[in-house]
């Protein structure tokens, strides 16, 4: 299609070759953290941002693809992974990035994340869930943990939160991952990670929200989580992982995975990668490469009286 | 024995649904065609899949207007029944279709055990003036039909009406050997032939009367091909890759079409789990540059509303295809209406800026796609082709189409932009956002988003901006609009009325106008196949006739207009009236239409 006329050459990807202009979310929020975590990936690995799309859904978490200078589709709410696997099927040459947030992915986008994981098209798909809806001011999203208050409950969240670690490995899912936005480190790591496996990569990040939430995660300590560990996994953040238990977890084992997603205790790293599942995009295409060419000239010519 | 000649004779088989109905009706369409005779077939479908037998939501069955003539629309009334029980025909009488001279031939298999049933059926066609002819399955046919578990009755019923239609038999074998040849084990289709041999000779030997409508050599390269399909493949020949859809009735067609040929022309299909998904994946395409389209029928059109304000906001190019059937909600999955008009124009919130397409016919149907695909990626607006249950099921037998093999828009040829009535647009038009880039153009990194956004692609809610985003995206509709030239026009461009429709009422419109003007009515048709924006020179001609109506599948009554009608005296303030605002499932008429226009000029 149209195409601007004057085409530069690709230059370094660095830190300040990825701004736009400045965020306009609140001081301290976590989704600062997550975008540093993506622009510090990018570098690391040279990724060029004109293959590279960031598609978000709408709420906090949505605005990020206009803060980073990719390409990039601010969408509607809940529905970005319409709009990558319609980018995926396109252009297999993409980079294909999602920002959603628990409201977007697990509420109102909920079907969609249901048939992203099982269509395994290749993305990554990051989790921005700070448990609740922010952008809106304060209501109880499925993740909002019982008892807290909100604009919607306000005498308490009524009902325990949704697990959506249980729920992606329970449909299925070829990878998932957990992080934080306070861990630098392991936020690039796992995106680095996500990014080389071909599927859809899940990678949920407890994300901070000073302003509705300040008490939902004590960013300060950490011995309320743990850090999974393997040769085939993530590597546990090193300065927080002193601090912490780190438990071995083979990320081919589903049983195991399960129960460290059940468990009261939070954990970070690689819950589970399967590299042999098929991928949705990678068949269709294959339909065309094996099928017969046909010219269109000759098109009606089977509709012949 | 005699042989009645006709120019032209409408009929039609009715049975219980899962019995074959549209298959023979398929057939027989198939060797009226090879015949040189023109055809138009409209299925007749119930919204479920196999109602229980002998009740009356069981009717399916096929109605056929043959002649030796082309042909634009299912006519007025029927000529001839045959009906496999009286519960379907008593149903069928009920839309009040047929003619004075009407025949039914009824099989009388089922009267032992319905005596009652059957005998209020005929009294009701007696009071109707219709002549009955009862006749029963012979025994031979019988038998091999409980030996096909109740299937092949169907074959029994195109023997007879092939017989009465002085069909040959070679050519209607052909056919079902074209059909069943591969599919059915050589007992199976051979018993098959048999029942329709018997159907033959049945006919020829009892029923006392048959019908001759004169074919003509071809003289030119012909198809047979109905609105989907012929959609399906208009979507190949525009240079299309991603079609994204979801089930639903009755556009279901054209993905099942598609699903078969598309990786043979580079194409994907993509079934998506909803509605919703299904146009966000084609946005998704459409933003990485790879020309998509997404097919749907009313409600999936409420569903997909929120992308279609979203495609006009970023401006990312979207073609929705829009097979209209009866709402509001469910409604009547498997009738026609045109009442999606207001929800293609107006339906996503805020302002509305899009162009409607509508096809008249399957030919329409074909080069549609690739008008769409012009004005999508021209302006950047969401584009809706407009079809119905109606043009979407019917087959027709037209010239072949020239297959026109587009790749880039620019190439767009001339007798296509001819067709629907329109200029070439302007070079430039001018975008909200300069920055138009496709992704893997380094340093033009383009990011878009439903949130305001000034020419730099920059988010603000600035009263200035917002009000130029408008401006900007409104005067890509205008270029549509001046860019249009005078719509397609029957009669003279002046009198006592002008009739005026859109999208499949175009048949029924020059048929009606044809027939008033051979009896010296002075009145004239208007048919949109854009239908929105209109062009503006319309003031003008609407000014010369006494009275300008609409004809619409669409509810209106004497407090409330129909769509076209409403929308064209919001643009004009000419005082537009409803000639015809039917909503009754069924297509037009055109002598309806004809004696509406009588009453109207008396």
């Amino acid at each position: 299609m149209s195409t601007q006329t004057e085409i530069k050459p690709a230059e370094p990807v660095t830190l300040k070759s990825l701004n736009t202009d400045n965020p306009r979310w609140c001081a301290g929020c976590g989704d600062f953290g997550i975008l540093m975590g993506m622009k510090r990936f990018m570098v690391d690995q040279q990724l060029p941002p004109h293959l590279t799309v960031n598609v978000s859904g709408i709420g906090c978490s949505g605005r990020t693809p206009n803060y980073i200078n990719t390409y990039g589709v601010h969408a509607i709410h809940g529905r970005p992974i319409t709009v990558a696997l319609g980018l995926a099927l396109a252009r297999p040459d993409l980079n294909l990035f999602i920002s959603s947030g628990d409201g977007d992915a697990l509420s109102i986008g909920g079907n969609h994340l249901i048939h992203g994981v099982n269509k395994n098209f290749n993305c990554v798909f990051l989790l921005f869930d700070n448990e609740l809806y922010a952008l809106t001011k304060s209501q109880t999203s499925p993740t909002t943990r019982k008892g807290h208050p909100t604009n919607t409950q306000p005498s308490g969240t009524y009902l325990e939160p949704l697990n959506p670690m249980a729920l992606v490995l329970g449909i299925g899912a070829s990878f998932v991952a957990s992080t934080a936005d306070w861990m630098p480190d392991h936020l690039a790591n796992t995106i680095t990670a996500a990014f080389k496996h071909k599927g859809f990569s899940f990678v949920h990040i407890s994300q901070r929200c000073p302003h509705y939430d300040p008490n939902a995660f004590d960013y300060k300590t950490s011995a309320w989580f743990s850090f999974l560990k393997h040769e085939n996994g993530i590597p546990p953040d090193k300065r927080i992982a002193e601090k912490t238990e780190v438990v071995e977890h083979d990320p081919s084992n589903l049983g195991d995975a399960f129960k460290h997603a059940s468990a009261p205790q939070r954990y970070f790293g690689l819950f589970y990668q399967n590299p042999n599942k098929p991928c949705y995009d990678e068949i269709l295409r294959k339909q065309i490469e094996s099928a017969e060419k046909k010219p269109r000239s000759k098109i009606l010519d089977r509709f012949q009286i | 024995m005699s042989v009645e000649e006709r120019k032209i004779s409408r009929f039609e088989l009715l049975m219980d649904a899962g019995f074959g109905a549209q298959k023979a009706g398929d057939i027989l369409i198939r060797a009226f065609a090879r015949m040189g005779k023109y055809v138009y077939i409209e299925p007749m479908i119930p919204a479920e899949i196999s109602p229980p037998p002998r009740t009356r939501p069981a009717l399916s069955g096929v109605i056929i207007r043959v002649a030796d003539f082309d042909i634009t629309n299912i006519g007025n009334d029927t000529d001839l029944i045959v009906a496999s029980h009286e519960i379907v025909l008593d149903r069928r009488l009920d839309d009040e279709e047929t003619n004075a001279n009407c025949r039914v031939l009824l099989d009388m298999g089922d009267k032992k055990a319905n005596e009652q049933s059957y005998e209020n059926v005929c009294k009701r066609l007696t009071k109707l003036g219709i002549s009955t002819f009862p006749f029963e399955i012979d025994a031979e046919a019988k038998a091999l039909i409980q030996g096909l578990s109740g299937s092949g009755q169907n074959m029994y019923y195109l023997g007879m009406l092939s017989a009465i239609y002085n069909m040959s038999k070679e050519i209607v074998e052909a056919e079902i050997q074209m059909t069943f040849g591969k599919k059915l084990s050589e007992d199976v289709y051979n018993k098959n032939i048999k029942i329709f041999g018997n159907g033959y000779a049945y006919a020829k030997a009892n029923i006392l009367f048959s019908i001759e409508v004169a074919g003509h050599p071809r003289q030119t390269e012909k198809i047979l091909i109905d609105g989907n399909t012929s959609m399906s493949m208009g979507i190949i020949d525009a240079g299309i890759k991603l079609f994204s859809g979801y089930p639903i009735t009755p556009a279901s067609s054209i993905m099942h079409t598609l699903a078969k040929l598309f990786p043979s022309y580079g194409g994907v299909v993509h079934q998506a789990e909803d509605e919703i998904a299904a146009i966000g994946a084609a946005i998704g395409s459409y933003f990485g540059g790879v020309p998509a389209i997404t097919c749907t029928s009313g409600p999936g059109l409420s569903l997909k509303q929120e992308f279609i304000g979203y495609a006009a906001a970023a401006e990312i190019p979207l073609i929705v295809i829009d097979a209209q059937r009866s709402g509001p909600s469910t409604g009547m999955p498997t009738k026609t209406e045109q009442s999606d008009l207001p929800a293609a124009l107006f339906g996503n919130h805020g302002d509305n800026t899009k162009v409607i397409i509508s096809v008249a016919n399957v030919i329409d149907c074909f080069y549609a796609p690739q008008m769409a695909r012009y004005f999508t990626e021209k302006l950047r607006v969401p584009v809706f082709i407009m079809s119905d249950f109606m043009t979407a099921n019917s087959y027709k037998v037209i010239d072949k189409m020239k297959p026109t093999e587009m790749n880039s828009v620019e190439e767009i040829q001339d007798f296509v932009l001819e067709r629907f009535h329109i200029n070439r647009l302007p070079d430039h038009i001018e975008m909200v956002r300069d920055n138009q880039s496709t992704p893997g153009i380094p340093g033009q990194m383009r990011r878009v988003t439903g949130l305001n956004s000034d020419h730099l692609g920059q988010i603000n809610y600035f009263s200035k901006t917002s009000q130029r985003a408008h401006a900007v995206r409104n005067a890509k509709i205008h270029e549509v609009r001046k860019a249009l030239k005078k719509p397609e026009i029957f009669g003279p461009e002046e009198g006592e009325v002008l009739v005026v429709g859109w999208g499949s009422s175009r048949g029924v419109i020059e048929e009606a106008i044809n027939n008033c003007r051979t009896q010296g009515i002075s009145a004239s048709g208007m048919h949109f196949r854009i239908v929105y924006p209109f062009p503006t020179m319309i003031k003008d001609i609407f000014s010369r006739f006494k009275k300008v109506v609409t004809v619409e599948l669409s509810y209106g009554d004497e407090h409330k207009l129909s769509p076209l009608a409403m929308l064209l005296r919001a643009e004009t303030l000419v005082d537009v009236q409803l000639l015809i605002a039917q909503a009754t499932g069924r297509p037009l008429r055109p002598r309806i239409t004809m004696e509406k226009i009588k009453e109207l000029i008396s």
